[in-house]
């Protein structure tokens, strides 16, 4: 029917990529689920449903509103769902909704809005968000992460590792991440 | 088949439907290793001049390790795979079977699950439905049979399932409307599908008409191998020739020369005997292949499809 939401990038094992997304044409119904800046990357496909079977709810902070829970739960099998925000709000929606039944192939990803990204430390578990660079500084222990393009799905979130574990003080420079 | 084949007893046979009977495999040695709903074995039966393998759904409780229970279907047709297993077989003899692999697993994100058997395509479900009750999965069961041929196990599953049974004897003029019960399908629903072709076709052609995404269906095919013209086998790196008589399947023919072909589902669905073909057109048979894949002409699935013409040359 439509292309899968995202690829795998070639040698890089589990860092998501993000291809254009289609309208998928024999959906019933058309749900649009975005962050408060992401509405305008949707506007194109929104332009193209027949409103009548449409619905668009905006997403913001974490909790969901229980019209958009109600929406998941009635959806018709032949639902067609579009996310739209940060890469950690694209994949804690993906998770949700596939909480509800809903398939891999029926949830359409845009291009995450920014390069922030959420950061898992496995050293104390601990995620951080809105992580632009690296290394970083974990929020949970305080050790220097190296972020890494190893992305776990299931936390929406890239894995950070100590650097230099023996000798802190020499840390690699810092670069902005893609 | 490689070198871990489990060497299994017939501990009992059963005629479970006039066309269907179940056999009960135990271990010889040890104990059979644990397998997931929905897995199937491929069964070695020794016959001359070459001994049939055909592919047997498991239809006893996965978290059963005393035996396997698999059900076959009489095929008059068939290339004698299931007329071996009625009339040659008998309790007490030893045959050997492959470890259990699975290609039709329910999928637990599922909310609710629509089975939806033919005739002997109950054999999976019959492995799902003890997880799925424990797990309080919410499920419904459609099965359509022939009262006089197939439709085994039909009664005792009424008497265990209740309302979630739903029974179609096309004998007794009880059609199942796919279109209906399809439409009426609440959200998160998965839809299995395990019988003859035409009835995945038609379950397949109704979901993608109401819009369902591709893969809340799922579905294995039971089909075994038919029969075609014979051929011949060139294979480029021995310079041996193998000839392929018209009840052989390529890949079995190759298993007689010891070429070793990996294998799992012997139906053309799994993709595990891919070989490469270097020339010779090909009569393609598999469910595997993209229609893109297929016009390529290079590449075969040996234990379904065969030679279009009378010769092949294969890159083994
Ligand atoms: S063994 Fe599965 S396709 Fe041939």
């Amino acid at each position: 029917m439509s292309k899968r939401p995202e690829v795998e990038v070639p040698g890089v094992k589990s860092r998501p990529c993000y291809g254009s997304v289609q309208l998928q044409p024999r959906a019933r119904l058309h749900l649009f689920i975005y962050q408060p800046d992401a509405q305008a990357q949707l506007q194109p496909l929104i332009e193209s449903v027949d409103p009548s079977s449409c619905l668009q709810f905006e997403v913001a902070g974490t909790a969901l509103a229980p019209a958009l829970v109600d929406a998941l739960q009635s959806a018709p099998l032949a639902s067609a769902i579009y996310l739209a925000g940060d890469e950690s709000f694209l994949w804690d929606m993906r998770n949700l909704v596939r909480g509800n039944g809903f398939t891999e192939r029926q949830i359409a990803m845009l291009q995450p809005l920014n390069s922030a990204r959420r950061v898992f430390c496995t050293h104390c578990y601990t995620l951080t968000e809105g992580v632009t660079h690296s290394p970083m500084v974990c929020s949970g222990c305080q050790r220097p992460l190296l972020v890494r393009d190893h992305f776990s799905r299931l936390h929406g979130a890239y894995v950070g590792v100590q650097i230099n574990a023996e000798d802190p003080e020499d840390l690699p420079q810092e670069e902005p991440l893609s | 088949m490689s070198a871990d084949k489990i060497e299994v007893r017939v501990a009992a046979i059963a005629q479970v439907a006039p066309l269907i009977r179940e056999f009960r495999l135990e271990a010889v040695d040890g104990v059979l290793p644990a397998f997931a709903p929905g897995s199937h074995v491929v069964v070695e039966m020794p016959a001359q001049p070459r001994p049939h393998r055909n592919a047997y759904s498991l239809l006893s409780d996965p978290r059963d390790p005393s035996a396997y229970r698999i059900a076959v279907r009489k095929q008059e047709q068939s290339r004698g795979g299931s007329l071996f297993m009625h009339e040659q077989v008998s309790e007490g003899d030893l045959l050997k079977i492959t470890p259990p692999a699975n290609l039709f697993t329910p999928s637990w994100y599922a909310k609710r699950h629509l089975l939806i058997a033919g005739g002997v395509g109950i054999t999976p479900f019959l492995s799902f439905l003890p997880e799925l009750r424990r797990r309080g999965a919410e499920f419904e069961l459609h099965y359509l049979y022939r009262g006089s041929q197939t439709g085994a196990y039909s009664d005792e599953l009424a008497a265990e399932l209740g309302s979630a049974l739903q029974r179609y004897d096309s004998e007794q003029a009880c059609r199942c409307d796919l279109g209906e019960l399809l439409a009426r399908q609440k959200p998160g629903t998965h839809v299995y599908i395990c019988g003859p072709q035409s009835l995945i076709d038609g379950v397949c052609s109704t979901a993608r008409e109401l819009g369902w995404p591709e893969d809340a269906v799922h579905y294995e095919a039971f089909a075994a191998p038919a029969p075609g013209n014979p051929f011949r086998v060139e294979l480029a790196r021995s310079g041996r020739v193998v000839e392929v008589d018209s009840d052989t399947t390529l890949l079995e023919a190759l298993e007689s020369a010891e070429v070793d072909v990996p294998n799992l589902c012997r139906g053309g669905v799994c993709g595990q005997c891919a070989t490469r073909v270097l020339e010779g057109s090909i009569e393609h048979r598999d469910t595997y292949l993209s229609a893109d894949d297929k016009a390529r002409q290079d590449c075969i699935m040996p234990c379904v499809s065969r030679a279009a013409d009378d010769r092949l040359k294969l890159d083994l």
